[in-house]
């Protein structure tokens, strides 16, 4: 470990000097880490839309479906810090370990596809929130990927990314936001404990869309690179499995909170049109200024996002391929990694910039990942089960039996709606 | 492509040619001589290198010309001191069984044939032994650590070549181009062209994978050497160097030289 790792003995007395409270407090924030970053970032541009929409469309009626994705999110998103923390591999690396090696091929282009229509949702977010502000995503879209791309491959990207994440904070004014629309509080609770679904086809593409904008192949393939290189070990795992498990949870209490602010603001109206009726659901904390609250938040969550997607991709891909991948080396370095980010960069943003209704792009690009999310997460099963790859620390025979439920219905759901739509076609 | 374009012509003004701009034609110029070696090279080598992903799934005949299995593994002997490891035994699929057959039975040649060289070749139940590396289980995709157990490369293809009547592993191929390869057609499989090679000399150690069961390996950075690290090179991946078509032709040559001159090495 550097140096620059270790605390000082100046900053130690100064914590020994803090009230107890506090020093609980900052002891529980220093083991929130990559779990809690990387649930929290499924809370992007596409995911608020996505929430909101769920609360315009079908009032409470998804929150059950809400509880059940997040028991599938904590238990997937488990199984990627545990195979991060015992083999010291990425998921990419592997694949191509464990998998032939055209298949192991075939997953990263999934993950590539995926990325790319969530770097468009991403993109797409830049330009509604700028919108909001009077900006046009013509000039708001280009800068955006210029800005993006310099401070990535030109700058220091990680004090740009504190930022972005302090911007993307915002959001956390929906559970007051929540509150403050008085909902019916026995309704709410009825539908996050009973499920109260309707047999639409609207409500299975909006349910898919829900998976997918919450189980995130991207969030997957982050999370194990991150326990990666935070060096998380066996020994000290303990402490990460608390982080991820509890950054599941909080992250999908958000997205509760901005399907109950929703619906119990704009509830029922049918599906959400615009950004601006999104943001309806703030009124009850910021009035008149919810409109540009929800702008602000909603670019700082989709600023960040349109940087960790393509670089996900990047790493996965380089790691596949056992080329250099690392922000700390210079372009020329490892041509492949920023090769990869910047051609995704550029996809997502042009295709953002074409006409068309960009809520629409967004949930559609969210429906996308929900029918690549169940074959990824597939290979994060056959992995976690492998005693060959974690040894005793691979799946128990009763993690096993719900794990491999939980994909399978995420599977499911997710071709119902991919024959509905090809029988759509014909 | 305008190397012999005029800077002038009569009745012009004579254009200003900067340094630089010859300087950049010597690099271009410098660099398709470089490729056009290479590609000879390559060519060259097609006819002494065997590549484990062409041989991989390739049908091994007996005596008689007929279909035995296929092939799934080549195993090679780590033995200190020697530079190259010399290949013991292939791994066959016949039937719904793999077995071992030692090396004296087989025959090989470029660009996939194996054959075996008796028509009473001994086949055995497949069981590692110590110092036995099997190339595709062991090293094809896997991770080769660096001394310093921080960075890593993954081998896309092992080169094999004939010395003295013996097969030996000569290097690791760690370039993308050899990994296209492996993801294209069949018939690309057998155009072997050299890019990043990793000579088996300046591979320290092997600790093989872990089977069933066993404890997990840990973190990169602890695990050189260790169980389930597999490959571990003897310095930093950088400082390692990785030859192109023309230097493993050349470490080839000086190879089959020091052989045939007695040279145990």
């Amino acid at each position: 470990m550097s140096a620059v790792d270790t605390p000082s003995r100046r900053n130690v007395g100064r914590v020994a000097r803090l009230p107890r409270w506090l020093k609980g407090v900052l002891g529980l924030l220093a083991i929130l880490g990559p779990g809690l970053i990387s649930a929290n970032a499924g809370n992007d541009a596409g995911g608020i839309l996505t929430y909101a929409s769920a609360g315009s469309q079908f009032g409470y009626r998804t929150l059950f479906l809400l509880v059940l994705i997040t028991v599938a999110l904590v238990i997937v998103q488990e199984m990627c810090s545990r195979l991060g923390a015992y083999t010291g591999e990425g998921l990419g690396a592997l694949i191509r370990e464990q998998f032939p090696l055209r298949s192991g091929a075939a997953a990263m282009a999934l993950l590539f596809v995926a990325n790319a229509g969530l770097t468009v949702s991403e993109f797409a977010g830049v330009g509604a929130s700028m919108e909001l502000f009077g900006v046009s995503r013509y000039i708001a879209v280009p800068l955006a990927l210029v800005g993006i791309w310099s401070v990535t491959v030109l700058g220091n990207y990680s004090r740009v990314q504190r930022v972005f994440l302090v911007m993307g904070l915002v959001f956390l004014a929906y559970p007051v936001a929540a509150v403050l629309a008085h909902p019916h509080w026995g309704t709410v609770v009825s539908n996050l404990v009973w499920p109260h679904f309707l047999h639409t086809d609207a409500f299975l593409l909006l349910a898919v869309a829900l998976i997918g904008t919450t189980i995130t192949p991207y969030m997957q393939f982050y999370l194990t690179s991150a326990v990666v290189d935070k060096g998380v070990t066996p020994k000290t795992y303990k402490a990460e499995r608390i982080d991820t498990i509890n950054g599941a949870i909080l992250g999908d209490m958000v997205s509760v909170f901005i399907i109950i602010a929703t619906a119990a603001a704009i509830g029922g109206t049918g599906p959400l049109n615009s950004v601006s009726q999104a943001a309806a659901a703030l009124k009850p904390v910021a009035g008149a200024a919810a409109s540009q609250l929800f702008a602000f938040g909603l670019l700082g969550a989709s600023l960040l996002a349109a940087t960790v997607v393509p670089l996900s991709s990047a790493y996965a891909l380089a790691e596949t391929a056992g080329a250099e991948r690392s922000l700390a080396r210079k372009l020329r370095e490892a041509p492949l990694f920023y090769g990869v980010f910047t051609v995704q960069l550029v996809i997502g943003a042009v295709i953002a910039l074409l006409p068309g209704n960009l809520v629409e792009l967004v949930i559609n690009a969210q429906v996308l990942n929900g029918f690549i999310t169940p074959i990824l997460l597939t290979y994060i099963l056959i992995l976690a089960n492998r005693r060959s790859v974690l040894g005793a620390a691979a799946n128990g025979p009763v993690f096993r039996i719900v794990a491999t439920i939980c994909v399978a219905v995420v599977g499911v759901l997710s071709s119902l709606v991919l024959v509905q739509t090809v029988a759509g076609w014909l | 492509m305008g190397f012999n374009k005029p800077t002038w012509t009569p009745g012009r003004e004579r254009t200003t040619v900067s340094p630089a701009h010859f300087r950049r034609l010597a690099e271009v110029r410098a660099r398709r001589q470089r490729h056009a070696r290479d590609r000879l090279a390559g060519r060259q080598l097609e006819g002494s290198l065997l590549s484990l992903a062409a041989l991989l799934g390739t049908g091994v005949k007996d005596a008689n010309g007929d279909t035995v299995g296929k092939l799934r593994d080549v195993v090679v002997r780590w033995t200190a001191g020697a530079p190259y490891p010399r290949m013991t035994a292939i791994v066959v699929r016949a039937g719904k069984h793999d077995v071992a057959i030692g090396s004296r039975w087989i025959e090989m040649a470029p660009p996939a044939t194996v054959r075996l060289g008796s028509s009473q070749a001994y086949a055995r139940a497949v069981k590692r032994h110590p110092g036995d590396v099997a190339l595709a289980h062991d090293v094809l995709d896997h991770q080769v650590v660096d001394a310093d157990g921080t960075q890593m490369v993954r081998p896309a293809d092992v080169y094999l070549t004939e010395l003295n009547g013996r097969i030996e592993a000569l290097g690791i191929e760690v370039g993308v181009g050899a990994l296209l390869r492996r993801l294209g057609p069949g018939f690309l499989r057998h155009r072997i062209r050299p890019q990043q090679v990793i000579d088996w000399r300046d591979i320290a150690s092997f600790a093989p994978a872990r089977t069933e069961g066993e404890q997990p390996r840990g973190r990169r950075s602890d695990m050189a050497g260790q169980p389930g690290a597999g490959l571990a090179l003897g310095g930093p991946a950088g400082d390692v160097k990785r030859l192109d078509s023309s230097e493993v032709r050349a470490a080839l040559r000086a190879q089959k030289n020091r052989g045939s001159d007695g040279d145990p090495r």
